[in-house]
């Protein structure tokens, strides 16, 4: 260990950078140079970079726990790499820089663990799920880029180095979720993930600006102490002093609209990081993109959108629970979402038939789960969920795999294959399949002792003891205008959040349990099972041993969602045997998965059922809140608890046993012991019920009218606008000018010659007015300081001038003469008219007048020595200038340079 | 009234009769007529300007061979020389247009003349004026490069009516009906026809 | 009334009549042959009004050289007028100025 912190300095901790850069590394090789390295070599350094990541992180856990002294402060491991950038704050002249850096402490430690743990058995699982996939390299190019990306995220020391991690990871769901591209569907559900992630990271964006400007900090220590800071009023409304449209409304109206508003910063800090959260783990309303990424491949499934990616929202509020303690608001907005969408996505999942779709909605519900936890303060109850349900949750995933893969077999068609109905007694053929999917079953229904047991009751334990509060004198922030009132904790709030967590508990237990009976228990209602059956038309083809096996076939027949495990599956492509639901076929027997699968499904199984023994709280095991004390035991200050929290936690237990026996016991006689009878008779008796809640509440398609109707609106008029009025004016309204204006000049294009000879004659008649009349111009050369001016006048054909050069109204001379200058002297301020008369030689007499004046003149500028101002330092300590009327310019302000500065009676001279 | 008067009263009325006649004539051999006429009566308001080389020069130039080149052409384009009526002059509009700026504009010009203060008589001159000495001196002194160049100028008018005119084919009808009229100009258009044939006829 | 003929006046005035005269039967005739006779007779104006200034400013005979050169100027122009006009009527077999339209858009 001593060895270990030489070469891992606390404060360089270089083996982070092992850590993240090796998944790294192994996407860049992996995607460059994959297809030549062949399988076996992406597999190699695919599972390579993940495994010793792994590595890396169980020794950075067993540093930081050497290093972690009990009841000391949170040990945390940094590594400093470069500065990034800077950013201006608050007053405009200090500067925060932001560096790249990583730490890892107890909270990233264990989620660091949780990520390339179950991510290494996901990428074994995927080395046989992906086998026969040509874009085997890719996927694990994408994969292990993920990882990279994830960890990124966890182990970033500020937030701006979480951010890139949480774009990352968004950047790669969308890349896996799409991974069969060439299906428009698989794209699209890509598109809607990455989109609905960047409505999340908008608020993501607004909260770091926040904390910069009121916080002045980003990073993790820092924030440790500026969060104080965030405890101050912003005015929200109105916008600047008054809003103008008040004017016209009524005296009441008027006040209402003109009073300001203040919340704490805090809050509005809390409020937009969550939208991030809503948008990355799924929560009210940004969920809908979860459920449609079940388009991409189960291992994708598993590590994405079950234990990973969407677990980063928890992750985000539990590192930043300090901020989020400061705003009672927030935290019980947080509560409230994550107990509406457990509630609600549970209640979409009761009657959905796609397995994986089930399990999709069992996955918000349960993150929902997980927000309520931290919402209510219960920080470590709510990451515990996350490390449980990370477990059990891709347990179910790559089960749920194994049994398409089994499926797959005979029937290739996406939703065919998935789809419940056809399943049943798969308990019979895959026995570790059905093992583990039924010690994960146990876990998420909350059977007495297995992890989700310890997990989610203290989530509910804790919703109905706990209560975040500020203590400040007053329960106000602020004072005067600027007063807020602090929230209070509602008193409904504890009882109405147990409410609600229970309802959902009783729903999964039932759709779970509904999920195992249709999927395992039964019988097999896919096709008949004939011993030894091959695909029907290979004797008749009869070339099979020699049809090779395209690619491309393969890729397009790949677009399920597992691939063909059957070298000949391909025929069926050509054969078109269409898979009619209904219509009895025959098919082999549904075989279990090779090693590769079950391997990671025994292990996972194994900790879904004993890693609650790390927080088991009835039983008071609980080493890992003792872990994860010192992280939150900061905001935890905020956190209020009932007294008699420990006199409750037995009582409070029993709803959530009889949630799941009741549950339980209800899918168990409908499904079961009726065969599904009485859940086909509610269907038909409530069908217009039924139909809403199978379309999902018909919530994507309420966002399809609004969100995206106004978005397509306005691109609409964008189009219109385009096309009629920058098209209209631009070329259309430009080409008809010029089309115009051609249409009447080409009138005068006849042809013939007299038309012309017409326009000649006209323009020679103009000419010829001109010249034949006289006019009388002169310029006037004015030299106004010295007074005179010179008036010459234009010349023209026989022209005779006579001047009036005095402006008394009389000729100079009564004849006309060849005088065409004429010279004014003017006194200061004078003004004279003078006039001048023409006479051509025609006899025609014009006259113009001319008015000259000779301004004042211009004293502004003045011509002598500037006034100079001396720098006193006065009695108070104070600085100011004084101007230096009295003495002459002796003294200088800046010393010239070889002359000592002159002596300053009294003062000094100026610094600047 | 002297003999001066009258003479100018009389040349003034042939010349303005003579060019009403000319512009208004349907036949264009009255209209020759009519210039014929005017350009004796400009000679003779020559005579009355003491110019009397020009008088003479005008009467044989203009009367002697331009008229006389009128008519030639007149006479060879026959019946069609007037056969321009029928149908309303095209481009009413900007004839009616012009003429009516022509008449602005000189009637403009009159009314200046007319406002101008007493006239004076002409004056005396010196006893060579108008002679032919004393044109054909200044003529050949200081216009001695202008002769020359007006020489060659009617030497390029001859070569370019003689080249325009001639047209390459000889021989042919003077009354050609209307289409054609479009096969009477033979010879290529352009250089670059040259040796092909143009229509039916060919070159 | 000034003695007709002894004032200058009286030969501009007849010169600016026979010009405009000139000039409408131009504008206003639609034969080619009229049109060219028309121009002789704007010529011919200007040669008088020439002529009648050479009169009152008579030291030099400058206005007299340049009648005369007119003169030649115009019978050259008249010449090669006429053979267009014939080429013309070859290719038009029409004297109509109407149909020289081929400039037309």
């Amino acid at each position: 260990m001593l060895g270990l912190q030489t070469i891992f300095p606390a404060t360089d901790f270089k083996l982070l950078l092992v850590i993240v850069l090796l998944p790294l590394i192994g996407a860049i090789v992996n995607g460059v140079f994959g297809r030549r390295l062949g399988k076996e070599a992406v597999t190699l350094m695919a599972l390579f970079a993940v495994g010793v990541s792994f590595l890396a992180s169980v020794v950075a856990f067993a540093m930081l726990a050497g290093a972690q002294t009990d009841g000391g402060r949170a040990v945390r491991f940094v590594w400093r790499g470069w500065e990034w950038f800077e950013i201006a704050g608050r007053d405009g002249l200090s500067r925060l820089p932001i560096e790249m850096a990583l730490s890892v402490d107890a909270l990233s430690g264990t989620m660091a663990l949780i990520v390339t743990g179950v991510g290494f058995l996901i990428h074994l699982y995927s080395t046989k799920y992906m086998e026969t996939d040509p874009g085997y390299h890719r996927f694990f190019a994408y994969l292990n880029l993920f990882i990279f990306s994830m960890l990124v995220l966890i182990l970033g020391d500020n937030l701006p180095v979480l951010f890139v991690g949480w774009e990352g990871v968004g950047l790669c769901s969308y890349l896996l979720i799409g991974f069969w591209y060439d299906d428009d569907k698989n794209a699209s559900a890509g598109k809607k993930a990455f989109i609905t992630n960047r409505v999340g990271d908008f608020g993501l964006l607004v909260a770091m600006g926040l904390l910069v400007y009121y916080a002045g900090a980003l990073d993790w220590t820092s924030l440790d102490t500026a969060r104080q800071n965030l405890l101050q009023p912003v005015k929200l409304w109105p916008v600047g002093t008054h809003v103008p449209v008040a004017e016209v409304l009524p005296e009441a109206a008027r006040e209402w609209v003109n009073t300001p508003r203040y919340v704490s910063a805090a809050t509005l800090v809390g409020l937009a990081l969550f939208l991030g959260c809503a948008g990355k783990s799924a929560q009210i309303p940004l969920y809908v993109w979860l459920p449609d990424a079940m388009a991409g491949p189960t291992p994708v499934s598993a590590l994405i959108h079950a234990a990973t990616m969407v677990t980063a929202g928890v992750y985000l509020v539990a590192r930043m629970a300090g901020v989020f303690v400061l705003s009672p608001a927030a935290m019980f907005t947080v509560a409230i979402v994550g107990a509406a969408t457990a509630l609600f996505a549970a209640t979409i999942a009761l009657v959905q038939n796609d397995i994986k779709k089930v399990l999709a909605y069992s996955t918000v519900s349960q993150l929902g789960y997980m927000f309520l936890g931290v919402g209510v303060g219960a920080f470590v109850a709510g990451f515990f969920h996350v490390l449980t349900h990370a477990f059990f949750k891709a347990c179910l995933f790559l089960g749920a795999g194994s049994v398409i893969h089994a499926m797959h077999a005979r029937i290739h068609d996406t939703d065919a294959s998935q789809d419940m109905r056809n399943m049943g007694g798969l308990k019979s053929f895959m026995p570790i399949t059905f093992a583990t999917f039924a010690v994960s079953w146990a876990a998420i229904v909350a059977v007495p002792f297995a992890s989700g047991f310890f997990s989610k009751d203290e989530i509910l334990c804790k919703a109905f003891t706990s209560s975040v509060a500020l203590p400040v004198e007053g329960g106000a922030l602020g004072a005067g205008p600027a007063r807020i009132e602090l929230f209070q904790w509602p008193s409904w709030g504890p009882g109405v959040l147990y409410a609600m967590g229970v309802t959902a508990a009783v729903l999964t237990a039932f759709y779970m349990t509904r999920l195992v009976i249709g999927t395992f228990l039964g019988e097999f209602r896919g096709w008949n099972i004939v011993e030894g059956w091959k695909p029907a038309h290979s004797a008749a083809h009869g070339h099979e041993a020699a049809h090779p096996v395209e690619p491309s076939e393969l890729e397009t027949h790949a677009s399920a969602g597992s691939p063909v495990a059957d070298p000949h599956a391909a025929d069926d492509h050509h054969h078109h045997e269409p898979y009619v639901p209904g219509e009895p076929i025959d098919g082999p027997r549904p075989h279990e998965s090779p090693w590769q699968m079950t391997l990671p499904l025994v292990v996972l199984g194994a900790l879904a059922l004993f890693a609650g023994f790390l927080n088991a709280h009835p039983l008071h095991i609980t080493p890992l809140e003792h872990w994860l004390a010192p992280v939150f035991s900061a905001a935890e200050a905020n956190v209020a608890v009932r007294e008699d929290a420990q006199a409750l936690m037995w009582p409070l237990m029993v709803p959530g046993i009889l949630a799941l026996v009741g549950g339980g016991g209800v899918a168990v006689w409908m499904y079961l012991m009726k065969g599904g009878a009485p859940a086909v008779e509610l269907a038909e008796r409530f069908p217009r019920l039924y139909r809403l809640v199978f379309d999902k509440w018909r919530i994507d398609e309420l966002y399809d009218e609004t969100v995206i109707g106004a978005i397509d609106a306005l691109a609409e008029f964008g189009v219109a606008f385009d096309k009629y009025v920058v098209d209209g004016i631009v070329s259309r309204f430009t080409s008809f000018v010029v089309a115009a204006s051609g249409t009447v000049l080409r009138q005068f294009q006849t042809g013939r010659l007299q038309a012309y000879a017409c326009v000649m004659v006209i323009g020679l008649g103009g000419i010829g007015w001109y010249l034949l009349l006289p006019h009388a111009n002169a310029t006037v050369a004015a030299d106004a300081a010295r007074g005179s001016y010179e008036l010459k006048a234009s010349p023209g054909f026989g022209y005779s001038y006579r001047w009036d050069s005095n402006g008394d109204g009389t000729w100079d001379a009564e004849s006309f003469g060849q005088q065409q200058t004429l010279n004014v002297d003017l006194e200061v301020e004078e003004k004279r008219t003078v006039r001048l008369q023409v006479k051509n030689a025609l006899g025609r007499v014009a006259t113009e007048d001319f008015v000259i004046e000779r301004p004042k003149p211009d004293r502004s500028r003045v011509a002598g020595p500037p006034t100079r101002i001396r720098i006193e330092h006065g009695p108070d300590g104070q600085v100011r200038g004084v101007p230096d009327g009295a003495q002459g310019g002796q003294r200088q302000l800046f010393p010239s340079p070889g002359r000592p500065p002159a002596p300053a009676p009294g003062g000094q001279e100026a610094a600047q | 009234m002297t003999a001066g008067n009258v003479f100018f009263a009389l040349c003034a009325i042939v010349s303005l009769v003579g060019a009403l006649v000319t512009v208004v004539a349907r036949n264009p051999i009255r209209g020759a007529v009519g210039l014929l006429s005017t350009i004796v009566g400009m000679a003779g308001l020559f005579l009355m300007l003491k110019a009397q080389f020009l008088a003479a020069i005008q009467l044989i130039v203009y009367a002697g061979a331009v008229v006389v080149l009128f008519v030639f052409v007149i006479m060879l384009l026959g019946p069609d020389a007037g056969a321009v009526s029928g149908q309303p002059p095209k481009a009413r509009f900007s004839r009616v247009v012009g003429v009516l700026a022509a008449i602005a504009a000189s009637a403009f010009g009159l009314l200046l003349l007319a406002e101008t203060s007493a006239a004076v008589r002409l004056p005396q001159t010196r006893p060579d004026h108008g002679s032919v000495e004393a044109v054909g001196g200044l003529i050949f002194r200081k216009g001695l490069f202008l002769f020359e160049l007006a020489t060659v100028l009617l030497i390029v008018a001859v070569i370019g009516a003689i080249a325009v005119a001639r047209g390459g084919r000889p021989a042919r009808r003077a009354t050609p009906t209307k289409d054609e009229g479009r096969r009477l100009f033979a010879g290529p258009l352009h250089p670059r026809d040259a040796g092909r044939p143009l229509g039916k006829e060919g070159v | 009334m000034e003695p007709l003929g002894y004032v200058i006046e009286h030969y501009v005035a007849l010169s600016g009549v026979l010009f405009t005269i000139g000039a409408v039967g131009f504008l206003a005739r639609s034969n080619v042959l009229v049109q060219l006779m028309s121009i002789e007779l704007m010529l011919n104006a200007v040669n008088l009004m020439l002529v009648a200034y050479n009169r009152v400013h008579g030291d030099v005979m400058s206005g007299q050289m340049f009648a005369f050169f007119i003169i030649a100027v115009a019978a050259a122009e008249a010449a090669v007028g006429l053979a267009i006009v014939l080429s013309f009527y070859r290719l038009k077999s029409t004297v109509n100025s109407d149909a020289a339209d081929n400039l037309r858009h």
